[in-house]
């Protein structure tokens, strides 16, 4: 997606992230963390917080070396500057910010290896300025975040009938929907209700179908 | 490819490798001391959160579970031993747990807690919680078992996460035990005196 150089809406662009390009139900990227990270609700905001900062700041940086990286070599660049900023957040995380890091140090140093990330670096941020390629990594983080939530939300409530880890439902829970086959159910169950959202109320194709 | 071509793109590559080295380098001078220092202030903390009534920590000396170098320590109130504090490693499903625990002097377990570890967020990270903790509590050698059944006598698994549990009991803890009952038994032998220097 390119944007025409004049007005940009910056609000569209992170609804945009959220909606009609959510990394995990649209564009259908970035899978694994959206199976392995999402048996309780608190995982999948923290992992969703880590990925939309690391996202917002990977687009920016992208965004201002892109006249320099030659097309060539654009991936193993994209690649550096992830994983520096992986690097360097985890760093300065356990230097300055010790609580914080215990909660999300183990999500931070997944990231480097999220599809998304990458795919937001290529498809945006290496052809649009930076201001707006802060904001397109906003939204889509945003919308990782969200999607996130949302599986973790019933795999929780179902798996083992708490949300946050307080108690909801005093009931035998569905041992399986917090093992990762549960993952793979609730993942495809979401993602066929939103695609049947899209097409029935908003006239779309479905995640096969996204305009560009 | 033209040669010229191939020399921007090296240069390009070099540039900007260089330069997100030097970055990051320019970073870790600035964190890493900040950061062995705030550990080193956490462990000294993990000690005595083990054993809060002791009013002096020992080091006995260093063990080596699965090729890490752990420590081990006695634990005395008004000069008299009151019990000891074993670090240990459990090989664990994604990681080595790095461990902490404390037992009393007939080798009944007080505390333990968990120092490190990387295992799958959501399954294995329930090692840190206070329920699996406290399960160790009271348990001595032969008790230090994994079931998966609801117990009280044993250690019960985390479902979903056997492995990391059978890493924290008995990969990790077990083994510190029985390290920590033979280097006793060793020393007394030898004639020396526990805990000294």
């Amino acid at each position: 997606m390119e944007l025409p150089e004049e007005k940009i809406s910056y609000w569209e662009l992170i609804k945009n992230g959220i909606f009609k390009e959510n990394t995990i139900f649209r564009l259908v990227i970035s899978l694994c963390p959206s199976i392995a990270v999402t048996n309780n609700v608190r995982n999948g905001f923290l992992l969703g917080v880590a990925v939309l900062f690391v996202q917002a700041m990977v687009n920016t940086t992208v965004s201002l070396l892109r006249k320099f990286i030659h097309p060539r070599i654009r991936i193993p660049i994209f690649m550096l500057v992830i994983s520096g900023w992986v690097s360097v957040v985890d760093m300065v995380m356990a230097a300055y910010a010790r609580a914080t890091y215990k909660e999300i140090g183990l999500y931070i140093q997944i990231i480097v290896a999220f599809a998304s990330i990458l795919a937001r670096a290529e498809v945006f941020a290496s052809k649009n300025k930076p201001i707006a390629s802060f904001f397109d990594g906003v939204g889509s983080g945003l919308g990782f975040l969200v999607a996130l939530v949302i599986i973790s939300f019933f795999r929780e409530l179902l798996g083992k009938g708490t949300l946050w880890g307080y108690p909801i439902i005093h009931a035998k829970p569905l041992l399986i929907m917090v093992m990762p086959t549960g993952g793979f159910i609730a993942v495809g169950l979401l993602m066929g209700f939103f695609n049947w959202i899209d097409i029935k109320f908003f006239g779309g194709k479905g995640a096969g179908g996204v305009e560009h | 490819m033209s040669y010229k071509e191939l020399f921007k793109i090296t240069f390009n590559l070099i540039i900007l490798y260089v330069a997100g080295g030097l970055l990051l380098a320019a970073v870790y001078a600035k964190t890493s001391p900040i950061i062995l220092k705030k550990n080193q202030e956490e462990k000294k903390q993990a000690l005595k959160n083990m054993m809060p009534e002791a009013d002096e920590i020992i080091k006995l000396g260093i063990w080596h579970p699965h090729e890490k170098e752990a420590e081990y320590y006695v634990a005395k109130k008004n000069g008299q031993i009151i019990g000891y504090i074993v670090q240990t490693y459990g090989k664990g499903y994604s990681s080595y747990i790095n461990i902490l625990f404390s037992v009393d002097k007939n080798f009944v377990i007080k505390k333990m807690n968990v120092l490190h570890h990387a295992e799958t967020p959501g399954l294995g990270d329930e090692i840190e919680f206070d329920w699996f903790k406290e399960q160790f509590k009271g348990k001595d050698l032969e008790h230090l078992k994994v079931v998966k059944t609801e117990t009280k006598d044993y250690i019960q698994a985390i479902t979903g996460a056997t492995i990391s549990t059978r890493a924290v009991a008995e990969d990790g803890i077990k083994k510190g035990l029985e390290f920590l009952i033979k280097a006793l038994k060793k020393e007394v032998k030898h004639g020396a005196t526990r805990g000294e220097n």
